[in-house]
């Protein structure tokens, strides 16, 4: 009995160390560690809803909407909400009676591939406009777990005919959340990938607004503690004129290619397309791994802004350059004559005219006109590589025009110290007599050939390409003289009114300017026509390139002309 | 009738009051946090507690009638209750409904009862007079003692419920204890239930047993399922802090971010709204009312008594230890209801019939001075 009695006592005091032991557990738990729990409760309870800002909108010239914001919804719901097999099929039937082709497998599918957690919200219908949201949530089957979310979506009304100015939206990366850590973005943001949406991303994004919410364990809103409101981005008016835009992608829809269409004296453009184009509406709303990859792979790389980022050799256009340059070096006058005989013969190499009977002799005029190539080997030759390289300077070859933009290419000014790094060989007179035709290393951009013909046409003045309709930056004068620019001018006005370029002058408007073919080694010779008119008094001024486009006079020119006319006619 | 009634009356007059007033005191109290708990009457909160209530008056009464009634009569029918016990059991394991992946509900006529609560009774009837006839003192009936115990363990666990099975072994150990067996004895079983504890735990525990298991050595391994519960109850214990939040002010439950707030965790209900002040009441509760019960037993001269009592105590030192623990990350979650404050008819009825078994015991040991 006293062995009964001892081992009582035993599991009694056992029993009363073990509960104090406990409240020990408590008092760290509660009065050690309160602070540290006090904290986690609260912030479970605290959830900072963000929601994206609308994007600010962008307009043409004249209002037409060309980036919009509209309002998708997505239904959303929680994996413990969902996890029988009848709770799926009642959902799909719901779906499927609302045009919802979502049958359960696809349903289980898309709960597996998103589900980390019991209590983490889920995204399971997307991209539902809002009738068919209100049809969803109205039925009254409905499943009322389930809550409507909605989603900014960018949409672009012109569709490809734009895409190359506008670019477009997306998710952020990592590494451009990264970049821009400090400037407020977070996962799952948009962003402007491309074009005018990345250019002025910082003007379109507007500030995201904000919501501390009290929730439940499942994360469902009880009550609203706090809230900002997202405010929506800056709208962005664009000097591009969609009329003008739609007639250039037109133009050049069975090529590959670029036009430009710029004002003269302010830089405005007017026009900016690159062929092949492609659709800026599925990227904004997201294309799958493949589709991107098939877009990334296409040959003819309609993701290239061939306007500002394809480097052609500038050819015949650049005659225009040419005489500026020697002009102003008194390497040549009005009056000095060359005599074309087809050909210029250097050592043992042949420089051919294209005119292979040649030209006979002319003065810098008639060489335009005729765009006599043996002319401008003299020209080059006698001016020399150096004095062509301090002019391309002053006209900002070899250097990005600063149109806003991203991922403008500067082309290539070449010269002998260039030559040297690139290839470790001296600059021959050759590679002058090439430079002097705008062959060889010379490498230029449409949209810097378009500001050099603009410089040609207000007086030398360097205006900046832009395309925000508050981007006007005052333009740089070269100081050109007057007289010896009026000469060039002279030229230009003949080559369509005379001569090569005649093809660019049957649209009832006054067009001067100068055709070009690119020798092109990997197939047919590209087109290009540098122009401007009214020739008297010159407002606007356009760039075709046309790759294997052969002629510039046949297929670039008219482009030129066409989309001239439209301008001044509109 | 009357006679019972003035028997009841006198009863009353002499058993321990101050045991019977702490567990009223913890199940009224339970009574509030399931209110609060359920989510109050906005919520489900004042049905429940309803509920309790109605099942907590089932309790007392069925208390006052143990105790009159008295243990002796109860232990003569400890052998045919025992079967009636375990065929029940076996009943359960066969043929109840599965609730959360356990059968453990009977129902009869709309009452839904759990018979491994009720086994706790059984097996502390038959334990104490199959202990006090032949005392394990050595090793035949020791093992005879263990293999009585067996039974309802492997019924219990073909439920498959885990959490009574290791309260009717906890019950037997501490009622072996008392019983007076040699500590090499007890000491051999534990080591081999240490030894035992990776078989069982590839062999007769489920996934989600494993996980809980798992997730008590390291809760955040998966904070989002299941170390959620220990995660969610230790942040609603500890942000309570010292006072706590106040009655139905507990943000960790009312917004649901506790799992089962009103029975498996209702001390992490109580603990934030009331704070470690009123942790330390409800421990101090505990503690009178476990001391009152093991004293019950030290004044008997019956053997039975005394390891029926420590059996009673064992069982409810050992779901109270658990529960607490459990809601601070002591101990593995189990399930286990704590005793008086957790929702749920099944437990409470069995509860305050135990406390009825000693209530009697106690009346026996005042009447017994009374006599000598």
């Amino acid at each position: 009995m006293e062995l009964l009695d001892n081992r009582l006592k035993v599991v009694m005091y056992s029993m009363i160390i073990s509960l104090l032991f406990l409240v020990g557990g408590l008092y760290l738990c509660q009065i050690y560690q309160a602070d540290k729990y006090i904290r986690l409760a609260h912030n479970n309870r605290l959830r900072m809803i963000r929601f994206a800002a609308p994007r600010g909108e962008i307009f043409d010239r004249n209002g037409v909407p060309l980036a919009v914001n509209t309002t998708t919804f997505s239904i959303m719901g929680y994996p413990l909400d969902l996890n029988t097999p009848e709770k799926l099929e009642r959902l799909s039937k719901i779906l499927m009676r609302h045009g919802i082709p979502m049958d359960v497998e696809y349903l289980e599918k898309t709960i597996k591939q998103q589900r980390l957690a019991p209590y983490r919200v889920m995204k399971i219908v997307p991209n539902l406009t809002m009738t068919q949201m209100a049809e969803l949530v109205a039925d009254y089957d409905f499943p009322r777990e389930l809550f409507p979310m909605s989603v900014w979506r960018r949409t672009y009304p012109a569709g490809s005919t734009a895409a190359c100015v506008l670019g477009y939206v997306g998710e952020i990366s990592e590494e451009e959340l990264k970049a821009r850590a400090e400037d407020g973005y977070t996962g799952g943001d948009l962003i402007g990938k491309s074009g005018i949406e990345r250019s002025y991303e910082a003007e379109l994004r507007g500030s995201p607004g904000q919501e501390s919410l009290e929730v439940d364990a499942r994360g469902r809103k009880i009550r609203t503690l706090d809230a900002n409101p997202a405010v929506k981005g800056e709208d962005l008016y664009l000097t591009l004129d969609m009329g003008a835009q739609k007639l250039a992608v037109e133009l050049l829809k069975n090529w590959k290619g670029a036009i430009v269409a710029m004002d003269v004296h302010t830089g405005e453009i007017l026009a900016l397309a690159s062929s092949p184009v492609y659709d800026n509406n599925p990227l904004a709303w997201g294309v799958s791994g493949r589709e991107w990859n098939a877009f990334m792979n296409d040959p003819s790389r309609p993701m290239l802004n061939r306007a500002i980022a394809g480097v052609y050799p500038p050819a015949s256009t650049f005659k225009a350059f040419m005489s500026i340059a020697s002009l102003e070096e008194n390497v040549i006058t009005q009056s000095t004559m060359i005599s074309c005989r087809g050909g210029l013969r250097m050592g043992t190499h042949l420089f051919k005219c294209w005119k292979h009977s040649g030209h006979g002799s002319l003065n810098v005029i008639g060489a335009l006109q005729h765009s006599c190539d043996v002319f401008y080997y003299q020209v080059g030759l006698r001016t020399g590589i150096e004095r062509l390289i301090k002019w391309g300077r002053k006209f900002h070859l070899g250097e990005p025009t600063g149109i806003d933009l991203p991922g403008e290419s500067g082309g290539n000014i070449a010269g002998a110290e260039w030559k040297m790094r690139r290839f470790g060989r001296v600059w021959g007179s050759g590679d002058t007599v090439n430079y002097s035709i705008g062959q060889g290393y010379m490498l230029m951009t449409p949209v810097q050939i378009a500001r050099v013909y603009a410089a040609v046409a207000n007086g030398g003045k360097m205006v900046t390409p832009h395309l925000n309709k508050k981007g006007y930056k005052t333009p740089e004068n070269i100081g050109l003289n007057p007289a010896k620019l009026a000469i060039v001018q002279k030229g230009l006005e003949s080559v369509v009114s005379r001569g090569t370029g005649s093809r660019a002058g049957r649209f009832g408007v006054s067009v001067a300017g100068k055709t070009g073919t690119a020798q092109n080694s990997h197939g047919d010779d590209h087109a290009l026509f540098a122009g401007y008119a009214p020739a008297e008094n010159p407002k606007y001024v356009a760039v075709a390139v046309v790759e294997g486009g052969k002629h510039g006079s046949s297929v670039a020119g008219p482009m030129v002309g066409e989309l001239l006319a439209h301008l001044l006619s509109h | 009738m009357k006679d019972f009634l003035a028997s009841l009356k006198e009863d009353l007059a002499l058993t321990d009051r101050l045991m019977l007033g702490c567990a009223l005191m913890l199940s009224l109290w339970g009574v509030f946090c399931i209110y609060s708990a359920g989510g109050g009457s906005s919520g489900r909160g004042f049905d429940y507690a309803m509920r309790q209530s109605a099942w907590l008056l089932v309790s007392v009464l069925a208390m006052l009638f143990i105790m009159a009634f008295g243990h002796r009569k109860l232990l003569e029918g400890a052998y045919p209750l025992f079967g009636l016990t375990l065929l029940l059991l076996l009943f359960t394991a066969l043929l109840a409904p599965k609730v959360k992946g356990a059968q453990s509900w009977l129902g009869v006529g709309g009452i839904r009862f759990q018979p491994s609560e009720f086994a706790k009774i059984a097996i502390i009837l038959v334990m104490s007079k199959f202990l006090s006839r032949y005392p394990p003192l050595d090793l035949k009936t020791f093992a005879a003692g263990l293999g009585v115990i067996m039974l309802p363990v492997v019924l219990v666990l073909l439920q498959p419920d885990a959490g009574s099975a290791l309260v009717y072994l906890v019950i037997s150990f501490g009622m072996l204890l008392a019983a007076g067996t040699p500590l090499k004895y007890l000491g051999s079983i534990v080591g081999l239930g240490m030894a035992a504890m990776p078989v069982m735990y590839f062999m007769f525990l489920k996934e989600y047993q494993r996980n809980r298991i798992l997730v008590f050595i390291d809760p955040m391994r998966d904070p989002l399922g299941a170390g959620y519960n220990v995660i969610q109850s230790r942040i609603a214990v500890g942000s309570g802090g010292l006072a706590g939040k106040g009655f139905m002010m507990g943000t960790q439950s009312k917004l649901k971010f506790l799992p089962e707030p009103h029975t498996d965790f209702i001390f992490s209900v109580f603990s934030e709204e009331f704070g470690f002040v009123g942790n330390i009441l409800l421990v101090i509760l505990f503690i009178v009312l476990l001391v009152r019960l093991i004293s019950a037993g030290t004044r008997s001269k019956d053997r039975r008594s005394k390891i029926l009592v420590a059996g009673v105590a064992s069982w409810l030192w050992f779901q109270t230890f658990e529960s607490i623990g459990m809601s601070i990350g002591f101990t593995p979650v189990t399930g286990l209801p704590l005793p008086f404050l957790s929702y749920g008819g099944s437990s409470l009825l069995a509860t305050f019939i135990a406390l009825g078994l000693v209530a009697s015991v106690y009346i026996e040991g005042v009447n017994s001075r009374h006599v000598f």
